[in-house]
């Protein structure tokens, strides 16, 4: 028993996330008492860039599922929430004005410059606004547009974002007195590059049975590829867990001891209900993949450096046809022997959400792979009802237990 | 005997069987708040009832929201218990719709019992029994005249929110501008049966289609579900023990399992 709580406590690399996150923060405030600027960004903005210009990034996304994780994300929602901004809007987005509104006392410096491309989500583009309205910051909204087929990653489209790229370049150059250097953004490219890499890597061997890797250690473990993607510390930290992850398959040890079965989580984590991970991995359920996990990686060319940037925002999996994202989804459920799929419709991801019943419905009629939806937020505790979600959890190991 | 608890979230249920899988006895008392209390209550009336003591029970499988709290060798889901109940009771259903004190479900079975799929509802109390509990209150009828009154109704009127707040206002000002109550009260069974039909059709209507748990039991509700559904319904004669009768035949299967492995 004993040996087994050791084992379910994961993947030893994964638990140096913690001060990675730590360093990460306590370094943007001492560059930020060097001078030099720091940039609220959004998530897939492209940080190699930034990176290579002397433009610290942090992630207000980022910042929110660690508050939500940390049990203090109410503070930030309510001073949002008190200043206006409803209740159905994204919880990250509440988290970060409100930590703007609040004075920014916490782990987050103040932001120099706020940095987002429309890739992912609409609400990034009026939540910079708002920021920007608030703080006075100077603002560039970049436009990504919908990615309807596989060309529009080689045509007109993909050169309208790298003009866009230049356009940052030229205003960052000019705003902070810095000089854009291309040598140095070849080497961003390069790291961003193997850090992707790796990552791809370490997940296909959650392709083996007993799975090596968990859902709470990849739920963790793509934190540097958020905000450090182009950096040394980000490829050090890959390197190291792939080689733990190979140790495990060489020795044919499972993240949990008996491996029942292997589920696919579709969604943003629960940051704030961790355990939930534990609950299924305690019934013999591990999560061998996520489309959420995956998403993060992306392969850069280092010899086509702003096109492979312009391409990453624009291939962001949200920025896609729905049909494509399908496409993926499907493909992995023979790739990862998938037994059964959670869907989690996040309240405040509906981009994410949107294609979930489709898929549910492909994955029991085509695939016959039983599926659970629920409903919650991923970083607003109170939207969650843990007895009614735990309830079906229960309902559905126990389906396919019978099937 | 075996016994089956299903401690739910307004009612504690428990239903007694013999090794043929008929039931001996059973009872429904309210949950209160503390389910270890209501569930040996529970099963102590069932007992009694059948003239049965604790001791002959060789095996106790406990369900509900509050089945971790009940004094039981082993726990199951309502979605399992409830299939297994009704399959049992009716082999050709292969559709089931429970409609209980704080959700509803919505199963789809094969010939053999086993659960194919399941819609729960979300965290919302529309669409659930505490959402006419919630109704009666206001009104300020009994939930056992519900079905009377809603088979008086001639002209029902149209509850359009699906939020148990925003529909209670609805309801106000309804009679406050002389709506009839019976019509009122056949428009809020409309509005339930309605939020459940949406919900059931993700996993569709495969005949033959059962009803369970406790508010079926207001014919004014089940009627306007089946009608909104399009189909006869079957309806078991006491709808709220199901999930309680299935949690007790899986305490045969389980105890069965248990003396096998000893052996």
């Amino acid at each position: 028993m004993s040996s087994q709580r050791e084992k379910r406590r994961g993947l030893q690399t994964t638990r140096k996330i913690g001060e990675l996150i730590m360093e990460h923060f306590s370094k943007a405030w001492d560059v930020k008492a060097q001078g030099k600027p720091v940039a609220w960004i959004t998530v897939f903005t492209p940080v190699e860039l930034l990176y290579a210009m002397d433009i610290y990034p942090v992630a207000p996304e980022h910042f929110g599922a660690m508050c939500s994780a940390r049990g203090f994300i109410m503070e930030f929602l309510e001073e949002a929430e008190k200043s206006g901004y409803s209740q159905s809007l994204c919880s990250y987005s509440r988290c970060g004005l409100g930590y703007a509104i609040s004075g920014m006392k916490g782990l987050m410096p103040p932001p120099d410059f706020l940095v987002t491309f429309r890739n992912s989500c609409d609400v990034y583009v009026k939540w910079w606004q708002s920021l920007s309205m608030h703080l006075g910051t100077p603002l560039f909204v970049g436009e990504a547009p919908y990615v309807l087929a596989r060309e529009d990653l080689d045509n007109y489209v993909l050169d309208y974002v790298v003009k866009q790229l230049e356009q940052l370049v030229k205003i960052a150059e000019e705003k902070f007195g810095l000089k854009f250097d291309m040598e140095r953004l070849v080497s961003t490219v390069k790291l961003s590059d193997k850090a992707s890499e790796l990552w791809l890597e370490t997940l296909k061997l959650r392709r083996i049975k007993p799975c090596p890797l968990g859902g709470r250690d990849s739920a963790s473990d793509i934190f540097p590829l958020v905000v450090m993607q182009g950096t040394n510390e980000d490829v050090k930290f890959y390197e190291e867990l792939l080689g733990e992850v190979k140790e495990k398959v060489d020795k044919r040890e499972g993240i949990i001891e008996n491996e029942r079965f292997r589920l696919l989580f579709d969604g943003i984590w629960l940051w704030y209900a961790f355990d939930l991970i534990k609950y299924f991995e305690d019934r013999g359920a591990v999560f061998v993949y996520e489309p959420y996990s995956e998403a993060w990686a992306c392969r850069l060319d280092a010899s086509k450096p702003l096109e492979s940037i312009a391409r990453k925002i624009l291939s962001m999996g949200l920025n896609v046809d729905i049909d494509l994202r399908i496409e993926r989804f499907l493909e992995s459920i023979k790739e990862f022997q998938i037994d059964g799929a959670v869907l989690f419709s996040n309240r405040s991801c509906k981009s994410w959400s949107a294609p979930q019943l489709v898929t549910a419905d492909i994955l029991s009629k085509e695939f016959n792979v039983p599926y659970l939806i629920f409903e919650a937020d991923m970083a607003d505790p109170r939207q969650y009802a843990e007895a009614q979600i735990k309830n079906r959890i229960v309902a559905f190991l126990e389906v396919l237990g019978e099937s | 005997m075996y016994a089956g608890i299903d401690a739910g979230a307004s009612a504690t249920k428990a239903v007694i069987v013999n090794k043929d899988s008929e039931i001996v006895s059973y009872s429904i008392v309210p949950s209160g708040i503390n389910f270890k209390v209501s569930s040996r209550e529970a099963l102590k009336k069932a007992l009694t009832t059948s003239n049965l003591s604790l001791e002959d029970i060789a095996y106790t499988v406990s369900t509900g929201y509050g089945r971790t709290l009940v004094n039981a060798k082993a726990t199951s889901s309502e979605i399992t218990c409830i299939s297994r109940g009704i399959h049992k009771l009716f082999p050709s259903a292969r559709t089931i719709i429970d409609v209980g004190g704080q959700d509803s479900k919505a199963i789809r079975i094969d010939e053999n019992g086993r659960v194919l799929d399941f819609a729960m509802n979300d965290k919302c109390a529309a669409g659930t029994g505490r959402f006419l509990e919630v109704m009666s209150n206001l009104l300020g009828k009994p939930i056992k005249e519900l079905s009377t009154l809603h088979f008086k109704s001639s002209k029902p009127v149209k509850i359009s929110s699906t939020c148990t707040v925003f529909a209670e206002s609805e309801a106000i000002s309804y009679i406050s501008q002389g709506s009839a109550i019976e019509d009122v009260i056949a428009g809020l069974h409309e509005a339930i049966a309605e939020r459940i039909y949406n919900m059931s059709s993700r996993i569709g209507f495969e005949e033959n289609v059962a009803f369970t748990g406790g508010v079926v039991k207001n014919k004014g509700f089940s009627d306007a579900l089946g009608k909104k559904i399009g189909l006869t319904p079957i309806l078991p004669e006491e709808p709220q023990i199901i999930c309680a009768f299935g949690a007790a035949l899986a305490a045969i299967k389980k105890h069965k399992e248990s003396v096998g492995n000893s052996s």
